[in-house]
């Protein structure tokens, strides 16, 4: 007689895989999905919160799931955060199909809801809600299997229905499927009884959105069928979630049906399908364009400006958000007039993006404007992004945006209304309580050098924000403080990627006070191309252009000239230069 | 068990420690510093507690509120608690006290001892108030808003009901809320986004308009009631923001035109004259008078917008309105030059006696809620003089404003406790015009305002409970059943 194989153990075994492949995919792929999760909501410790939060169809939740989301400001706690729930729910899922003892060998299946939501969560508007949601009703409907009369199950499970309802939402609909399987496949109620307990069932189910709308008559119907935001967006319930859903009951079903134990290679064909499943699945849903958007966001949030170039150094960043953070960093080491065409560059949207109304370009693009001294723009961005969130929460980056570029406009009344929120926070609530002590006292204030330096250069001048302008507003900027020299190179660069070299020529003596030992590459480059268009030799610039780029842009026009398809010939010597990029970039 | 009986000493010196006699070991000839400051303002007698809280730390708050007349109501509270009226044991000493004035004494034990401050008194006026207001609660935004909606707060207690909330209808937003002469019967409200209409209400039944017409620049914004409720003033404005780069200022709301036309809800047919629709003049904020003969409102020299816009400033005018016809008077009165003055006013409302007309001033523009140095003014319509109510003005915004029906009371708001975010508050006016110290709207918990991120947009009296189908109206907002104004040429 051949030894059983030892599936439990294998599903055990398997369970721990699923959890350290979404730990790792998760901790070290797709980090920054989950920083950037954080920074759209504000979980505040205080009774108030609880009550806003809770206080309505699937808030509970809602509130869970906004408690966990906090702590993804540290990615890796938020990759463990996952992995255990979706670990968690695949164990549920077996708890809750293998009661009778049957079903080891089909075990592979209960983890499709994990693999599932593994695949949604890669989309960042799938909020960790509907798993939280699940995990509820799966733990109820393990429950109910632990009540032996059939009676009393039934009558736990219908008084359960509307309970879920209110604290999952939609997701109790699954609870009731989950009931009918249940009875379906062994319950002990008879036959009459079952059918009662089914339509019963499917009556509240029916009936509490129904009643609902009673105690909540500020929500559209269509909204309290589903109750909860397992989706950030309001008005929108994907149709993968309800798949989602009914894979629960489904694979329960299946297990439950299943003919035998199982044996060792059907356990593994179906593992195998999981995984194949799995690799076709997430990339699917994974958006790496983004991902790299979030990556440059949260090092440029982090202030960490080596680390951002060093990004770009590894893989050109193709954006023009990611382009413009890059852009800000090199601005911030000294590099930008030298190094910025070294670099992929997509236009003056690569610079200083223009406002959308959208919760997510505003946040991120306000770092550009705040760094360069544009406090009320960085303050209207952050505040737009902030009431432009679909799910209608506050932004802890806001707020302590709101509140540092308050502080910054000496509205301190404002600032600290701001800080004393973020104390209430977890991760926030020290830089609160230590900006507090700044509130009023101008030598602390001072004493940030970041702080300082926005004070010192921050615009001062009454003119009016114009995104088809910014070139002016720079200008502005500049003449405020004619030692601003990040204002100076933003300006520069403006004209060179909008090619205004009319511009460019006519700004370019103001920066001979800034100091400059060399003059930038990207500089010289304009200049000795302008010298160029208005005379026949290079050799007598004015301008302090090296020999090499002289050399360089005589060779450079000898290509350009001569072959009608000079591109790929350029491609190679001269990506980096602005001669290249003002003729082959649009 | 034995360990249950270490608790029975902690249980019992917990309940001595919330009857712990109150001895000052300090008097200070100083009343104490609260929030909200109500100290000696003047509320109706149906108000709901003012609960307040002290700005110092302290272990424990003691408050004693004495009325001149009988009663008194004894509160106390923790380590920076808050002073929370019974709200049963408020009315009676407020009923109790009518004409009169409660006094109150608060102490505060700061480092182990009770330190007392000298009392301060509320004035309990005689005249009624309305049952409540309806406000917008909205963030201080600049283009984007997230979750808002129009609320109704009754004023002797404090539950706060939603009208409309945009959860209803995301994306959209709701605005310019307008009562006729603070009935709950007949309302006028605008969706804004996706569902644009304008409400109306009469006689419980709900109706969603299309405002524009070929004939009118924009949409119907600014609203007025005409006191037979026939008629609603409009302003039609074409409005766009701009935005400050200087640390102290924000936003700027201006108009590129902007007309004024007369809604007849009988005909459904929009009313204007040659004299409202100029295009070398931006007119703008209608309000009929209590009669229903004048028409009110603003009027500014037409300018480049946005470039000069901080040049437009508007006048106080007026025109003659035959309720009976339809038609204006032919000439236009100007009852405040501002303009001549550098000054520009906004928000003309006249009281409901027909005595004073209350507005804005600011130093240009018309939307006040953005200039820090906007303030309320005061006309006198018997003797034509115009007065600052200094009564009530702060260092910052003090901008929209509504009188209560029988215009004893106006509600206004104010962003002077932080300046940015507004609050609604109340002040008293008597015949002779002598107005009180404004108190800000009472809130169960005077950390309220603090933790809240919304403003109190518009605050409205109400004279009863404002009842509307809010189910009902998303559906005619999401079916697109819409009535469409007609205009009516001449």
């Amino acid at each position: 007689m051949k030894p059983r194989p030892p599936l439990p153990y294998i599903n055990n075994i398997l369970s721990l895989v699923l959890w350290a492949s979404v730990f790792v995919f998760f901790g070290c792929f797709y980090r920054y999905h989950l920083a950037y999760q954080e920074q759209y909501q504000m979980f505040l410790f205080t009774s108030g919160y609880m009550e806003e939060t809770t206080l309505r169809i699937g808030g509970p939740a809602e509130y869970l799931s906004r408690f966990l989301v906090q702590f993804y400001r540290a990615p890796w706690l938020g990759a463990f955060i996952i992995a255990s729930l979706l670990t968690l729910l695949q164990r549920l899922t077996l708890a809750a199909a293998s009661c009778t003892g049957k079903g080891e060998g089909w075990a592979p299946l209960t983890f499709i809801p994990s693999v599932f939501y593994w695949i949604l969560l890669c989309d960042e508007s799938y909020k960790p809600t509907g798993v939280v949601s699940l995990l509820l009703v799966l733990a109820a409907f393990r429950m109910s299997l632990s009540i032996r009369p059939a009676a009393s199950r039934a009558v736990y499970s219908l008084l359960m229905i509307p309970l879920l309802y209110v604290l999952t939402g939609g997701t109790a609909a699954v609870f009731w499927a989950l009931c009918v399987v249940g009875e379906m496949t062994g319950g002990g109620l008879r036959a009459w009884r079952r059918l009662g307990f089914i339509a019963g069932g499917a009556l509240l189910l029916i009936a509490s959105p129904l009643a609902a709308h009673g105690f909540f008559p500020q929500y559209p119907l269509s909204k309290l069928w589903t109750g909860a935001d397992y989706y950030r967006y309001q008005t929108v319930f994907p149709f993968m979630l309800s798949a989602l859903w009914m894979t629960v009951p489904a694979v329960v079903l299946c297990l439950r049906l299943s003919p035998s134990k199982g044996n060792l290679p059907v356990h593994g064909l179906q593992t195998c399908a999981l995984v194949l499943a799995a690799i076709f699945g997430i990339p699917r849903m994974t958006d790496w364009k983004k991902e790299e958007v979030m990556e440059y966001d949260y090092y440029v949030r982090a202030g960490d400006w080596e680390h951002v170039t060093a990004l770009a150094d590894r893989k050109a960043p193709q954006s023009p958000l990611s382009v413009a953070f890059l852009n800000l960093a090199l601005c911030k080491q000294g590099l930008m007039p030298e190094r910025m065409f070294h670099y992929y560059q997509n236009g003056p949207e690569g610079l200083l993006p223009s406002f959308v109304r959208d919760f997510s370009l505003p946040m991120m693009a306000g770092e550009l404007y705040y760094h360069l001294g544009f406090i009320n723009t960085a303050q209207r961005f952050a505040f737009e992004a902030m009431e432009a969130i679909p799910d209608f929460q506050r932004s802890a980056r806001g707020i302590k945006r709101l509140a540092e570029t308050n502080l910054l406009n000496g509205q301190y009344e404002v600032a600290a209304k701001y800080l004393r929120l973020l104390q209430h926070t977890l991760y926030y609530r020290k830089w609160a309580t230590e900006t507090m002590a700044c509130l009023h006292d101008e030598e602390r204030i001072e004493a940030n050098a970041d702080w300082a330096w926005l004070r010192k250069y921050r615009t001062k001048t009454d003119f009016l924000f114009s995104e088809e302008e910014k070139d002016m507003m720079l200008g502005i900027l500049l003449q405020q403080d004619l030692s601003n020299r990040p204002a100076y190179e933003y300006l520069m660069a403006y004209c060179l990627l909008t090619k205004d070299l009319e511009h460019f020529y006519q700004y370019y003596p103001m920066g001979e006070s800034l100091g400059y030992r060399t003059m930038p590459r990207s500089y010289q480059e304009a200049l000795i191309y302008i010298w160029g268009l208005m005379n026949d030799t290079t050799d007598n610039i004015p301008y302090p252009v090296s020999d090499e780029v002289k050399r360089r842009v005589n060779e450079y026009r000898r290509i350009y000239v001569n072959y009608p398809a000079a591109e790929p010939m350029l491609r190679g010597a001269f990506s980096g230069t602005y001669w290249y990029y003002l003729h082959f970039r649009k | 068990m034995r360990r249950y009986f270490i608790y029975i000493p902690l249980f019992l010196s917990s309940l001595t420690g919330c009857r712990e006699a109150v001895i000052p070991e300090e008097t200070r000839d100083e009343p104490p510093a609260i929030f909200p400051d109500y100290a000696g303002v003047t509320v109706p007698s149906t108000i709901a507690p003012l609960n307040f809280r002290a700005e110092a730390e302290y272990s424990r708050i003691d408050a004693l509120i004495e009325g001149s007349r009988t009663g008194k109501v004894h509160v106390r509270g923790g380590r920076q608690a808050a002073v929370d009226i019974p709200q049963g044991r408020w009315k009676q000493l407020l009923e109790d006290n009518v004409g009169g004035e409660l006094n109150v004494t608060v102490s505060l034990k700061q480092s182990g001892r009770w330190i007392q401050y000298r009392p301060f008194t509320v004035h309990v006026s005689a005249y009624p108030i309305d049952y409540g207001l309806v406000y917008r609660l909205i963030p201080p935004a600049y283009e984007v808003y997230g979750k808002m909606g129009i609320y109704e707060r009754e004023l002797s207690g404090f539950k706060q009901a939603p009208l409309i909330e945009n959860t209803l209808m995301p994306g959209n937003c709701v605005n310019c809320h307008s009562f006729r002469q603070g009935s709950p019967e007949r309302m006028s409200l605008h969706i804004r986004g996706p569902y644009s209409s304008t409400l109306l209400t009469s006689g419980g039944e709900a109706n969603l308009y299309d405002t524009k017409t070929d004939q009118t620049i924009a949409n119907c914004v600014y609203p007025y009631w005409h006191p037979s409720g026939k008629y609603i003033a409009y302003s039609i404005n074409e409005t766009r923001q701009v935005f400050h780069e200087r640390r102290d200022k924000r936003i700027e709301v201006v108009d590129a035109r902007s007309d004024i036309a007369v809604y007849d809800t009988e005909a459904n047919e929009l009313l204007s004259s040659a004299q409202l629709t100029r295009q070398d003049a931006f007119e703008t904020f209608p309000a009929f008078s209590p009669d229903g003969l004048t028409l009110y409102f603003c009027s500014a020299a037409a300018r480049t917008i946005p470039a000069e816009y901080s040049d437009v400033r508007y006048d106080l005018c007026s025109i003659a309105f035959d309720p009976a016809s339809g038609a204006f008077g032919s000439a236009v009165d100007t009852l405040v030059r501002a303009a001549a003055v550098g000054k520009s006013v906004s928000f003309p409302r006249p009281s409901y006696d027909g005595r004073y007309l209350m507005y804005t001033l600011s130093d240009y523009g018309n939307f006040s809620i953005w200039h820090k140095e906007s303030d309320l003014w005061l006309l006198d319509l018997q003797t034509n003089e115009a007065r600052e109510l200094s009564e009530v003005n702060s260092d910052d915004v003090d901008s929209y404003h509504s009188w209560s029906s029988n215009s004893r009371w106006f509600v206004f708001s104010s962003r002077r406790t932080d300046g940015l975010y507004t609050r609604p508050y109340i002040a008293s006016i008597d015949e002779a015009g002598n107005v009180t110290k404004p108190f800000m709207l009472p809130q169960r918990d005077p950390d309220f305002y603090d933790a809240s991120l919304y403003s109190f947009n518009i605050p409205e009296f109400v004279t009863g409970e404002v009842k509307l189908d809010a189910g009902g109206i998303e559906n005619k907002a999401r079916t697109g059943e819409r009535i469409q104004m007609r205009y009516r040429d001449k």
